[in-house]
């Protein structure tokens, strides 16, 4: 323990107590902190808060009720849509499997990324007529594709995902490009 | 300490003080927004919502520690407030090089997302700190006379 001369008025205290006060000036904070988020009518619950994901939407923030609902599209019809300025593919599977291969052109959006990436994922619609949500299979895709479409205030906005996902899609050979996810930083 | 010395280690305590009841006071308005913006950092995301609850008012109690506790109490809150804003700036920095696009939740919610600005941002805020803790050091005692040769 380091001891600091003191003088007589207490000015030159030794290290050990202005340690002892910062310690005890954060943990009032850190109580007083708790005790107000008690009574904080917007107080964070520790039991049941959940950071929100591309798959789970915070209450009160629905989008339009009058949106149509999420389409299943064939793969002809999706294949009809690559390329098209009008329309963004994205790719809800994890990192590995969107590197290993993936519909050309598709942005990442997996099912577990964050609040953020399923934000700026929307940002990137703008201009967009169509977005095609994507999975393993179909069932996968409709959880992001409905969470977009809650999210998204565009009630013309048409969402859609492609029936039988990537396997049905791979499977008829059709167009595919591989290699890093440049957006899996964001949401790994 | 020479007045010019005084003048500014009150101006850095009063900014600095004045800085984090502001930006505690915005965070407290809405905690549960607080908790998300911290979990978007993706670092410690099962602590974001306690850390969301305990951050706005420590940084009330060290902003009023800063501005207006005795001396006694001054350097320690300046101490807590330097630890603070390491981890902040460390925070940031790390989401920046991981390439994360959130808000950096400095403010409360919402905000610009974070960048080069924030880092500097932090950076000075870190220099400040150093400075006050520098200009705000007690009197050295004098040295107790040595025996008599």
């Amino acid at each position: 323990m380091n001891r600091s001369p003191s003088n007589a008025l207490g000015q030159f205290p030794p290290t050990w107590v202005l340690w002892a006060r910062a310690a005890l000036l954060l943990g009032a904070g850190v109580l007083l902190g708790f005790a107000v988020n008690r009574v904080h009518p917007h107080g964070v619950r520790f039991t049941s808060f959940a950071a929100p994901t591309a798959c789970a939407l915070p209450s009160g923030q629905a989008g339009p009720a009058a949106a149509p609902a999420v389409e299943v599209l064939s793969l002809a019809q999706v294949a009809g849509l690559c390329g098209d300025p009008r329309a963004l593919v994205a790719d809800a599977r994890g990192p590995q499997r969107f590197a290993e291969g993936h519909i050309t052109g598709a942005i990442h959006l997996p099912c577990a990324s964050s609040g953020v990436a399923a934000s700026a994922a929307l940002d990137q619609l703008a201009g967009k007529e169509t977005l095609v949500v994507y999975g393993d299979g179909t069932d996968d895709a409709l959880l992001v594709a409905e969470e977009l479409r809650r999210r998204s205030d565009r009630p013309e906005l048409r969402v859609a995902v492609l029936g039988g996902g990537f396997a049905a899609w791979s499977q008829a050979g059709l167009a595919c490009s591989s290699g890093p996810c440049a957006g899996c930083a964001v949401h790994p | 300490m020479s007045r010019p010395r005084t003048a500014l280690a009150i101006l850095l305590r009063l900014g600095l003080g004045g800085l984090l009841l502001v930006a505690g006071a915005l965070k407290l308005r809405d905690p549960a927004g607080f908790a998300v913006e911290i979990a978007n950092y993706q670092l410690l995301p099962a602590l974001a919502p306690y850390l969301a609850a305990a951050l706005p008012v420590t940084e009330i109690v060290l902003g009023l520690g800063l501005a207006s506790f005795p001396r006694a109490w001054r350097r320690p809150a300046a101490l807590g407030v330097g630890l603070l804003l390491l981890i902040f700036a460390l925070s940031v920095a790390s989401a920046y090089l991981r390439g994360i696009n959130i808000a950096c939740g400095c403010f409360g919610g919402g905000g610009d997302a974070i960048g080069p600005l924030t880092l500097l941002r932090n950076l000075g805020l870190l220099i400040a700190v150093a400075a006050l803790w520098a200009l705000d050091r007690p009197a050295r005692p004098p040295l107790a006379a040595g025996p008599a040769s």
